[in-house]
């Protein structure tokens, strides 16, 4: 064996670079914000302390409280979206037969591609004059259903859930397909012996089988949906008169589009501890069901 | 490849009626499945047919074949965008960052799976941390941190954090494969003379290339699509991504669909190639990589 000294020398010189990198860049900022964030601050010129003067602001205005709102659509039609279509696909998807590997990798492929890509082209594909849901409508007589999609106020929000869906159903699906062929075969015999089939075999025998996994997806949703950006940056800025801000939107165009750095470390800090939050309940509500 | 929806212990007993029904059960289900490919592919076809209108094209047949099929406007996007630019930044930013987070991921997740020591738990219990930070709650502070080391708008803006914000998934990835490796592996290097270092590089880098295929299949996608880090950290044209280029492209000439389009087409194409090579790792590298953070 070595020396412990050259082992001690070791591990400090192979850790070392990581941990710097990862404390400089990930760590060190989180504090750094929650710094900035009793600042009113411009980005240029003395900042002034003002305590909590920022984080009541926020909590005042309606806006935030529309971005969190938006926030929370976004969580909720992942859940009620992504996992159930996604179960869905690997339930019928589950054989490694030609036709379904052929399947799965066109469901796969939107997460290969730029989230700007993905908002640009969904940005047409809502154009109100010659995107394809609009053209569609009409040629199936619903040309009362026509909109522009991206600027109805309380209806955008929802079309943009469905671009993100759309290319995150994907992982999911490759997820529930993992666990279901985990699933021994003799308990799949079983519960073909105890008369279990179809719809009752899923909900008395497969789901409990996938459970922890169903779990997994679940606060896999919650932090995805939280990092939603890139979407709704390209496909709307979080307008018109910000109604498709999301908490990360209103934080980025507080800072850079306002230039209100103080203000916008604040709403970073909030960010922070509502996805904490969010996922601390998502533990406990779930571990207490998996019981 | 028919797709066989029933099991074999199932079928044994069915009656002939009974069988002609789940076959056109299978049937209409294989329909669905079509269906939802084609939803999940119509966009990207869309978009290339597209790319080769002319404008009035375009706004008159937007989703028939192209009339005359324009390979200027490939050209002229590329030009006019500074697609070629774009992607040499892009190439840069990408590997270097993948082979910044692969070397420094895998000796930390060496030292943190093989050795005991004081800080472990604490070191552990970090980058843990770091798999559950919303990466853009830190563009603020970042952006400020940077202004300060005057990082802001040079490839470092973009390789520093892009390594960090990996580092995590690739300590974890590699932490777990290397527990696999037996110990024995090690002590034969051991009395061949070998240290540490040897014993890293020569013995376990080489007995780790499944998972540094993981590693740098879920880097370069996450690298070469980002997004917010380039629309914050970077301002001067010479400096810009693709996805950067991309969004503003698209600002700038919004009107000029089928120029756009060409823009677009030219940045799908290396991703969609790597997509068409290497898709069963990258489905299984994303998903491991997802199910750690």
């Amino acid at each position: 064996m070595p020396t412990a000294l050259r082992s001690k020398g070791f591990i400090a010189l192979a850790l070392l670079p990581a941990l710097l990198l990862f404390v400089v860049f990930v760590i060190i900022p989180i504090f750094w914000s929650a710094y900035y964030g009793v600042f009113e601050w411009k980005g240029i010129g003395a900042s002034r302390f003002i305590g909590f003067g920022n984080y009541s602001e926020i909590l005042q205005d309606p806006i935030f409280w529309r971005a969190l709102k938006n926030n929370l659509i976004l969580v909720i039609s992942a859940i009620l979206g992504q996992i159930p279509i996604a179960l869905l696909l690997a339930l019928v998807l589950l054989k490694n037969s030609f036709f379904s590997r052929f399947i799965r990798s066109a469901v796969f492929m939107p997460m290969v591609l730029s989230t700007v890509v993905v908002g640009l082209i969904w940005g047409y594909i809502y154009h109100p004059q010659f995107g394809l849901v609009n053209t569609v409508l009409e040629a199936i007589g619903l040309e009362s259903w026509t909109r522009a999609w991206l600027s109805e106020p309380h209806i955008n929000i929802l079309a943009i859930t469905i671009p993100i869906n759309w290319s995150n159903i994907g992982p999911y699906m490759i997820i529930f397909i993992a666990a279901l062929q985990n699933i021994s075969p003799e308990i799949d015999d079983a519960a073909n012996i105890d008369g279990a089939h179809g719809g009752k075999k899923l909900v008395y025998v497969t789901l409990p089988m996938i459970w922890s996994t169903v779990i997994v997806t679940m606060v896999l949703c919650i932090s995805g949906s939280l990092k939603a950006f890139d979407h709704v940056m390209v496909m709307t800025h979080g307008g018109p008169a910000q109604s498709t801000e999301l908490l990360a939107t209103y934080m980025y165009n507080n800072t850079f589009r306002v230039y209100r750095y103080g203000y916008g470390s604040a709403v970073s800090t909030i960010i922070m501890i509502i996805s904490a939050l969010l996922i601390g309940i998502n533990y406990l509500l779930t571990r207490r069901k998996a019981e | 490849m028919e797709l066989r929806t029933t099991r074999a212990t199932g079928t044994t007993m069915d009656s002939p009626n009974r069988k002609l029904v789940r076959r056109g059960l299978s049937g209409l289900g294989k329909l669905i499945l079509i269906g939802y490919a084609v939803f999940t592919l119509y966009p990207l076809y869309w978009l290339f047919i597209s790319a080769f209108k002319t404008n009035e094209d375009f706004f008159k047949r937007p989703y028939a074949l192209p009339l005359v099929w324009m390979k200027e406007n490939i050209f002229r996007a590329w030009e006019l965008g500074g697609m070629g630019r774009a992607m040499l930044n892009s190439t840069f930013v990408t590997l270097s960052s993948v082979v910044l987070t692969l070397a420094f991921g895998l000796l930390a997740g060496y030292v943190l799976s093989r050795f005991q020591f004081k800080f472990k738990k604490v070191a552990v219990a970090l980058f843990m941390a770091g798999l559950l930070i919303p990466i853009h709650s830190t563009l603020v502070p970042l952006f400020l941190m940077m202004k300060q080391m005057n990082l802001l708008n040079t490839y470092g803006a973009l390789i520093l954090p892009y390594t960090a914000f990996e580092l995590p998934i690739a300590i974890f990835l590699a932490m777990g494969y290397m527990a696999s490796i037996p110990k024995e592996v090690e002590e034969a290097a051991m009395i061949d003379g070998n240290g540490w270092w040897g014993i890293f590089g020569r013995i376990i880098v080489p007995l780790c290339t499944p998972i540094v295929a993981t590693i740098s299949i879920l880097a370069f996608l996450r690298f070469w699509n980002d997004f917010s880090f380039a629309l914050v950290f970077i301002n001067s044209q010479e400096l810009k991504t693709l996805p950067l280029s991309l969004a503003l492209f698209s600002d700038g000439f919004g009107t000029d669909y089928s120029l756009t389009m060409g823009a677009m087409a030219i940045a799908v194409i290396p991703t969609i190639l790597v997509y068409l090579i290497l898709q069963d790792q990258i489905m299984k590298g994303m998903v491991a990589g997802s199910i750690k953070g």
